[in-house]
């Protein structure tokens, strides 16, 4: 217990002096004031616009801009945001393996399920502080604009989406007991993404698949309910559950 | 509504989105300053990038594609 909450504190420390926590924080609040000012500045676009789409045959009489149009916004931006956040972490492993860092912990005699923990554990920390903040700033901002009412089941949505980053954590910790290169597991993941993206195209699976997840926008905006993505959910827990096992098995058979 | 009605609603948005991009890239304008390698380019290079892209875009790629792992 005393070594996995030192390297986990080790963790902690390399997230704040690599830059890496700071920069995160700052990009996702960035984020989140960026959906509420977006949703602001529609009307005023679309005017701008109106003269120019008008000799084009379209006419753009009035914009209706509220809580919603934030909310979607919302989640259209957070993929960019885990993108950003898997490929910085993408390199949390396989740093180590090339750099020998790993083996040196190893060889002290550290068990390396408890590697893996820890540094799972500082990612869904991060993923969920991010998040959170991000979330939280527009949620702000939408009660200080408009109403935040008008969005349906809202927690639950956002508890969803939030699920399915913590689904792409299991799936890079998965990669990095796998692969010695931050390229392979970024492509790993990614493939299990498109894998789980084509499945959502066959009618009778699609909602069970993890990607279903992130759809979890058309609970706010009232189009789904948020128990039709009680299978999924399901799914993804049992895969990271799997996910955690597996890697843990395969870090103990790896050649470091 | 007049135009400073306007500018005054948009304010409470505006002010912490152009701290918040301050803040990102004098940290990253920062990090490029007190480190003297890079996974790649140069730091003129990065610096250049980090001030042209500067809302995000430019401090995202210094982070994943620049910064060096200690």
């Amino acid at each position: 217990m005393k070594a996995l909450l030192a390297f986990m504190k080790k963790e902690w420390m390399e997230a704040i002096r690599s830059g890496k926590l700071v920069f995160l924080i700052i990009l996702f609040t960035l984020f989140g004031i960026m959906n509420p000012a977006i949703a602001k500045l529609t009307p005023w676009l679309m005017k701008q616009m109106s003269s120019q789409l008008a000799e084009s045959g379209m006419i753009i009489t009035s914009v209706k801009v509220d809580a919603l149009t934030s909310w979607t916004q919302f989640f259209k931006n957070l993929p960019i945001g885990l993108i950003v956040f898997a490929i910085m972490f993408s390199g949390s492993f396989t740093k180590e393996y090339q750099s020998g860092t790993m083996q040196l912990l190893i060889t002290k005699g550290l068990a390396r399920f408890k590697i893996l923990f820890s540094k799972l554990s500082i990612m869904v920390l991060l993923w969920s502080l991010c998040y959170w903040i991000c979330y939280f700033v527009t949620f702000f901002y939408n009660s200080y604009y408009w109403d935040n009412s008008v969005a349906n089941q809202l927690v639950n949505a956002a508890v969803t989406w939030w699920l399915f980053g913590l689904w792409i954590m299991c799936l890079i910790v998965l990669f990095s007991t796998v692969s010695n290169s931050s390229g392979a597991v970024m492509a790993g993941t990614f493939g299990i993404v498109v894998v789980s993206y084509i499945m959502e195209m066959f009618p009778g699976i699609k909602e069970y698949v993890p990607t279903f997840l992130m759809k979890s926008s058309n609970i706010v905006i009232g189009m789904s309910d948020a128990g039709q993505y009680t299978n999924s959910i399901i799914i993804v827990c049992g895969m990271m559950v799997i996910c955690f096992l597996a890697s843990i098995l395969l870090i103990n058979k790896k050649k470091i | 509504m007049t135009t400073i009605e306007q500018v005054k609603e948009f304010l409470p948005l505006i002010i912490p989105l152009i701290i918040a991009e301050i803040v990102l890239l004098l940290f990253t304008l920062r990090h490029i300053l007190t480190h003297k390698k890079y996974k790649r380019g140069t730091r003129a290079l990065w610096i250049v990038i980090t001030i042209i892209g500067m809302e995000f875009i430019g401090p995202i790629l210094y982070f994943l594609l620049g910064k060096e792992d200690e």
